[in-house]
């Protein structure tokens, strides 16, 4: 039994997976046991995904024991190419009693061996048990039906698009194809997740509620390559608080007017640092902000009259990471039609 | 859903974010803050639930207990005791912010005085930290102190909430020793408080594997239709301790294993076992139906108490491999000490569900090992096909874990492979642990957020507890009768209880389930 988890592992021909795995755990030393909840595969087209998503799999196994099926894609080879290999992921158990091992089947596709990918990812799920997919490319016509109607919930992160709107239009074209069943879990709005239970917990009492409509002014700070993950947070204050985009005056501000018809207008600047690293919102006399403590991974959150020392309270900042990102979305489930609100909002800026 | 999660949830910003209860801003106070149960469960939770970011940043905590202390010296004992007992490391950033929330009121429990310097401070709280008049009351001193406090805190006009606050108050076990003393307890608590302010907490229902026991019945389509006497034969409730008394030798004496985990934890899982499908998830929906399931346990006549419940004390003996001594060996207990460590019961409910069907319930200290389970024991298949030798089949057993490993087996029976036909039980297993990597809060953890959030679901209803007693109280006379009381039977430390246990079984042709 490998428990040297950043390889590969060893290799197999493709008719004899299921053959070899048996062996794997027949010939593994001591006690262990295998584990899984649910179906993940991971696609890349990236070259040296296999070890990276090897790596970023061993962790994501920690917490979710799954059957991982890697796949690494080039479609542009010369050569039309299929190899597989498998492995195992072993932990200590939280209570420490046993050893949990996850199963991963590790797949290259190479030329026209590539369009193989949904009878390879079908013939080696764990059954019953639902279907993740994390596609980690752009998406491409044509988008083959036959895939997308098995998948349960679907994982990307549109920080890396860079035709937004060209991406989105064929994730909306998969869920068609899976009859809306498909769950969108988009790792840009993860990113956000922190930062939204900092800046809702301001308004949970209804109290504080008059200030959704007396917002005159914010201002979102994003590091490079992020104003997407900037723009989509803004675009869930609109859906969730009834504003509308009025015009985007320049690429770093926007103007919205609230459910009142109110004019308020939301500042994006780029600097230095992570995804979001600060939001400050005013309304009236006083001041909401969240924002990156020094530390690095917690938020800092305050709220006082402007200019005031404020009392303040650090929360959770979740990780911009591949491993924390896709943890985090594992652990939250659901539907996302919140996330489909926000996009609505913002798309054409995006 | 709880009002005030009603309220939070009332906040467009939640949608889609969290599901549960998110309290409203609120003064803690503590009152024995400088005992074992702060110390140890009720900071190391708060702080956890602080840095999930689960408490809003106005919640204070006030510690009032006798002892002279200052604020500073209160977080500093604080800070190394959650670092003790925190189920998560403490970051010093986080806990720094926490401390700042953290303050000391130095009082005797039954000094008015004390009272309202402590609504003095609280109103000051309000204006300085937006706790905004929200009052939590937790009672974490000795029981014979709640009654002045009470008083105390009536007199002090602390439980009467101002307009748009509210003021709760959590009550720790034991509540009361009988069925007369929790009355007593009842109407002291009613004078102050009302029944919607009062939250009785039982730690076992903040336990994820007892929350889970509502969704593994009704949220299964499977469960359900066998969930009776037509496919049941028994049920038994197991809770065993390798610990013996430790320091709690004094409280001990006072209570026993059928006060300390009988009345309540062990009755509270048998409820949520036998309970009949709530019509919603309200607090009262699940507590009405929990509530019946006690009313329907058969009393015990004096003299059945004998035949039907079995009480032991632990000898001398090896645990783990190490001698340890026996009960009345042990600090601050009696050495001719009648004090029960061990009882095993047999139950019936009387309803249509459960007409006939045993529920054996033993706890115990001193035991091999620390396990609480629920094991459901289905019929034998019929005699058909396969029990025509003299050896029948096993029966198919369902045992949820509540600690520790917490998880669902599944016991049925497979051929063995080959030629000739045998059968053999195997186990289908469910590990929390082994599927979800998360680790579970803490019980105080989900029931402090609970009581913030004015959702009582998980505590204890007056008239579950006093039903409780009632149906306790006689076998507590019974046991204290002079002449022709049931005798205390002995077990050596480290075995599985007396041999008496085993015969309560062995009478219905059963035995215990060996875990």
């Amino acid at each position: 039994m490998p428990v040297e988890t950043y390889s590969v592992g060893l290799p197999v021909e493709i008719g004899q997976i299921d053959r070899e795995l048996k062996r794997l755990w027949a010939e593994g030393e001591g006690a262990m046991t295998r584990a899984s909840h649910i179906n993940l595969a991971v696609y890349s087209e990236e070259p040296g995904s296999l070890a990276r998503n090897t790596e970023i799999l061993s962790q994501i196994t920690e917490n979710h024991a799954c059957r991982a099926i890697v796949i690494a894609a080039d479609p542009s080879a010369e050569r039309d190419r299929v190899e597989a290999w498998i492995s195992a992921h072993c932990h200590i158990s939280g209570t420490g009693a046993k050893r949990v091992c996850s199963e991963q089947i590790s797949f290259l596709l190479e030329g026209a061996s590539v369009k193989l990918l949904p009878s390879i990812v079908f013939s080696q799920l764990d059954s019953d048990l639902p279907l993740y997919l994390w596609w980690q490319s752009d998406f491409a016509e044509p988008m083959d039906p036959q895939l997308w109607a098995w998948i349960d919930r679907l994982i990307y992160d549109s920080q890396r698009w860079r035709d937004f709107d060209g991406q989105m239009r064929l994730v909306e074209k998969a869920q068609r194809e899976a009859k809306q069943r498909i769950v969108l879990c988009d790792l840009n709005w993860t990113r956000l997740v922190h930062f939204r239970l900092a800046f809702a917990q301001f308004f949970d009492h209804p109290a504080s509620h008059h200030h959704f409509d007396e917002i005159e002014s914010g201002s979102v700070v994003f590091g490079h390559g992020y104003r997407s993950t900037a723009l989509l947070f803004v675009g869930w204050l609109a859906a969730q608080l009834g504003w509308e985009i009025s015009q985007a005056l320049a690429p770093e501000t926007i103007d919205l007017k609230n459910r009142e018809g109110k004019t308020l207008r939301i500042d994006l600047q780029e600097r230095e640092g992570s995804a979001i690293t600060w939001f400050m919102a005013h309304s009236g006399a006083l001041e909401f902000c969240v924002k990156m403590a020094g530390c690095g991974d917690l938020l800092e959150v305050c709220r006082g009259a402007r200019g005031e020392n404020h009392t303040h309270q650090l929360l959770p900042s979740g990780e911009n990471d591949p491993v924390k990102l896709v943890t985090e979305e594992l652990m939250r489930g659901g539907p996302h039609q919140v996330y489909v609100n926000a996009i609505e909002k913002v798309r054409s800026l995006l | 859903m709880s009002k005030d999660a009603a309220i939070s949830q009332s906040n467009p910003l939640r949608i889609g974010l969290s599901t549960r209860a998110v309290p409203q801003p609120c003064a803690l106070v503590i009152f024995g803050a400088t005992g074992d149960l702060a110390h140890r469960k009720l900071i190391p939770a708060l702080y956890n639930l602080a840095a999930a970011g689960e408490l809003p940043p106005a919640v204070t905590v006030t510690g009032f207990a006798r002892r002279p202390k200052k604020d500073d010296g209160f977080r500093d004992e604080l800070a190394e005791t959650t670092k003790q007992f925190s189920r998560q490391p403490v970051r010093d950033e986080i806990w720094k912010t926490f401390a700042q929330s953290l303050f000391y009121h130095q009082s005797e429990f039954d000094d008015q005085e004390g009272y309202q310097s402590v609504a003095k401070r609280l109103e000051q709280v309000d204006k300085e930290r937006g706790t905004r008049g929200n009052r939590l009351f937790y009672f974490a001193a000795a029981p014979e102190q709640f009654e002045p406090i009470l008083k105390n805190l009536k007199a002090a006009g602390l439980n009467k909430p101002k307009e748009g606050s509210w003021a709760r108050v959590i009550i720790e076990k034991p509540f009361g020793r009988d069925l007369a003393s929790a009355r007593e307890l009842n109407r002291v608590v009613r004078d102050a408080f009302s029944e919607d302010q009062t939250y009785r907490i039982d730690h076992f229902l903040g336990k994820e594997t007892a929350q889970n026991i509502l969704v593994l019945r009704f949220a299964n389509a499977i469960f359900e239709p066998i969930w009776n006497a037509r496919y049941i034969d028994h049920v038994q409730i197991t809770a065993a301790e390798t610990l013996g008394v430790e320091a709690r030798g004094g409280y001990y004496e006072t209570a026993g294993a059928l006060r300390d985990m009988v009345q309540n934890h062990m009755l509270q899982l048998l409820c949520l076992v036998a309970m009949e499908p709530p019509t919603d998830l309200g607090a009262d929906s699940i507590r009405d139906e929990k509530v019946k399931v006690v009313r329907s346990l058969r009393r015990y006549a004096p003299q059945q108490v004998g035949k039907y419940v079995v009480r032991g004390q632990y000898t001398a003996g090896a645990v783990g491999g190490k001698p340890v001594v026996g009960y009345r060996e042990e600090e601050k207990v009696n050495p001719n000490s009648e004090t029960e460590t061990y009882v095993a019961l047999r139950l019936l409910v009387d309803n249509w569900r459960w007409s006939d069907v045993p529920i054996y319930v033993r706890v115990g200290k001193r035991l091999p090992k620390s396990a609480t389970e629920i094991s459901v024991h289905f019929k034998r298949a019929p005699m058909v096909l396969f029990n025509r030798d003299s050896t029948s089949l096993d029966q198919n057993v369902l045992v949820i874990r509540i600690q520790p490993d917490e998880g669902i087996s599944l016991r049925m029976m497979a051929k063995i492979p080959g030629t000739s036909l045998r059968i053999e039980p195997v186990k289908m297993d469910f590990h929390y642990g082994t599927s979800f990597g998360k680790a579970s809060p803490e019980a105080y953890e989900r029931l402090l957020l609970d009581a913030m959030s004015g959702d009582p679901t998980l505590f204890a209803r007056r008239d579950e507890v006093e039903e409780a007693w009632a149906f306790v109280d006689p076998i507590e006379h019974a046991w204290s009768q002079k002449e022709n009381a049931p005798p205390l039977c002995f077990y050596p430390a480290g075995s599985w209880g007396p041999e008496e246990a085993d015969e309560l079984l062995a009478c219905d042709g059963r035995t215990w389930r060996r875990l």
